[in-house]
């Protein structure tokens, strides 16, 4: 590329004063082009595009409890195999597919608007189960809904199903 | 014939090294680093849309083999909160008895600081469970849940 070539200039300095002129002028980029490259490289396999979202919760503080009528509670459990069944108050749970939740939450949620949800998540459940029903309960604008833990109890009424 | 041959090699590059400089200068400009992990994590995805605080963030990692660390984004708090030697580390395993007292430490240091759970799309429900109550147990009962955008 351009380059200075200074033996030839100094060698050449009497023949002609305009051709050395026109030779000092240029400058020898190669490299600094090249470090710009390389930096534009590292930045470009470095940056990160996305950032993380987040989803939010508010859980009640420890001690207050909640006192809500039967009929206005729905409880969804999911067993560790990502298995739902849903029931409102003391009905016997139900299975629905998770592709039908969203409509189910939304028409549920329709039908009682002071319905809250009650998640209950197995232990042995992964996280992205549970990610995955808050998400569509975010989805569905539930945000009255409370986590709970699955008890023994709760996967014997599963288990007599 | 050897001045037209070195002639013949000059290529006009001018626009190609614009272009790269202000490629470079964009990229200088729009990075963020990643910031350092304790564990590989791949996070789960959901449709939220809020986005994740830049500074005064608490992180609880849970990795994918149910092990938890604490991490916090500043280096002054991370030193008072876990001693000097974890001063440069993103993360510090904790024991799910001892994270009680090392969110409450936190948050008497820097009360603006937000919590958020991060974990592996494949960790147990069951630990992420218990991480829950220990917060709920010190009062911070608004968290979040880091995931990824779904497409």
């Amino acid at each position: 590329m351009a380059d200075v070539d200074v033996s030839q200039s100094k060698g050449k300095q009497k023949h002609s004063k305009k051709k050395s002129k026109r030779i000092a002028v240029r400058i020898d980029m190669t490299a600094m082009v090249d470090v710009a490259f390389l930096l534009l490289t590292f930045f470009i396999l470095t940056s990160s595009m996305n950032k993380p979202q987040t989803m939010e919760i508010n859980l009640p503080p420890g001690e207050s409890k909640v006192e809500v009528a039967e009929s206005n509670l729905l409880t969804l459990r999911v067993t560790d195999n990502f298995v739902i069944f849903w029931n409102i108050g003391v009905e016997k749970p139900a299975k629905i597919a998770f592709k039908d939740l969203k409509k189910f939450l939304e028409e549920k949620n329709k039908a009682n608007t002071r319905l809250i949800t009650l998640v209950k998540v197995d232990k042995k459940a992964k996280y992205i189960h549970m990610v995955d029903i808050m998400d569509e309960l975010n989805i569905a604008g539930v945000s009255r809904f409370s986590l709970a833990p699955m008890l023994e109890s709760d996967k014997k009424i599963l288990e007599k199903l | 014939m050897s001045k037209s041959k070195r002639t013949n090699y000059k290529m006009d590059m001018t626009a190609m090294v614009d272009v790269g400089f202000l490629l470079l200068t964009f990229f200088i400009l729009t990075t963020t680093f990643r910031p350092p992990q304790v564990t590989e994590i791949i996070l789960p995805e959901s449709h939220s849309a809020f986005k994740l605080p830049d500074a005064d963030v608490m992180t609880v990692t849970v990795g994918k083999d149910g092990r938890i660390y604490l991490g916090v984004d500043s280096e002054n708090l991370r030193e008072k909160i876990f001693g000097t030697e974890f001063r440069l580390k993103a993360g510090v395993e904790v024991d799910v008895n001892s994270l009680a007292g090392l969110l409450t430490k936190a948050r008497i240091s820097n009360p603006k600081l937000r919590t958020v759970i991060r974990s592996d799309k494949d960790a147990e429900y069951g630990t992420i469970e218990r991480v829950m109550d220990v917060l709920q147990k010190t009062q911070i009962t608004r968290f979040n849940l880091v995931t990824n955008l779904e497409k």
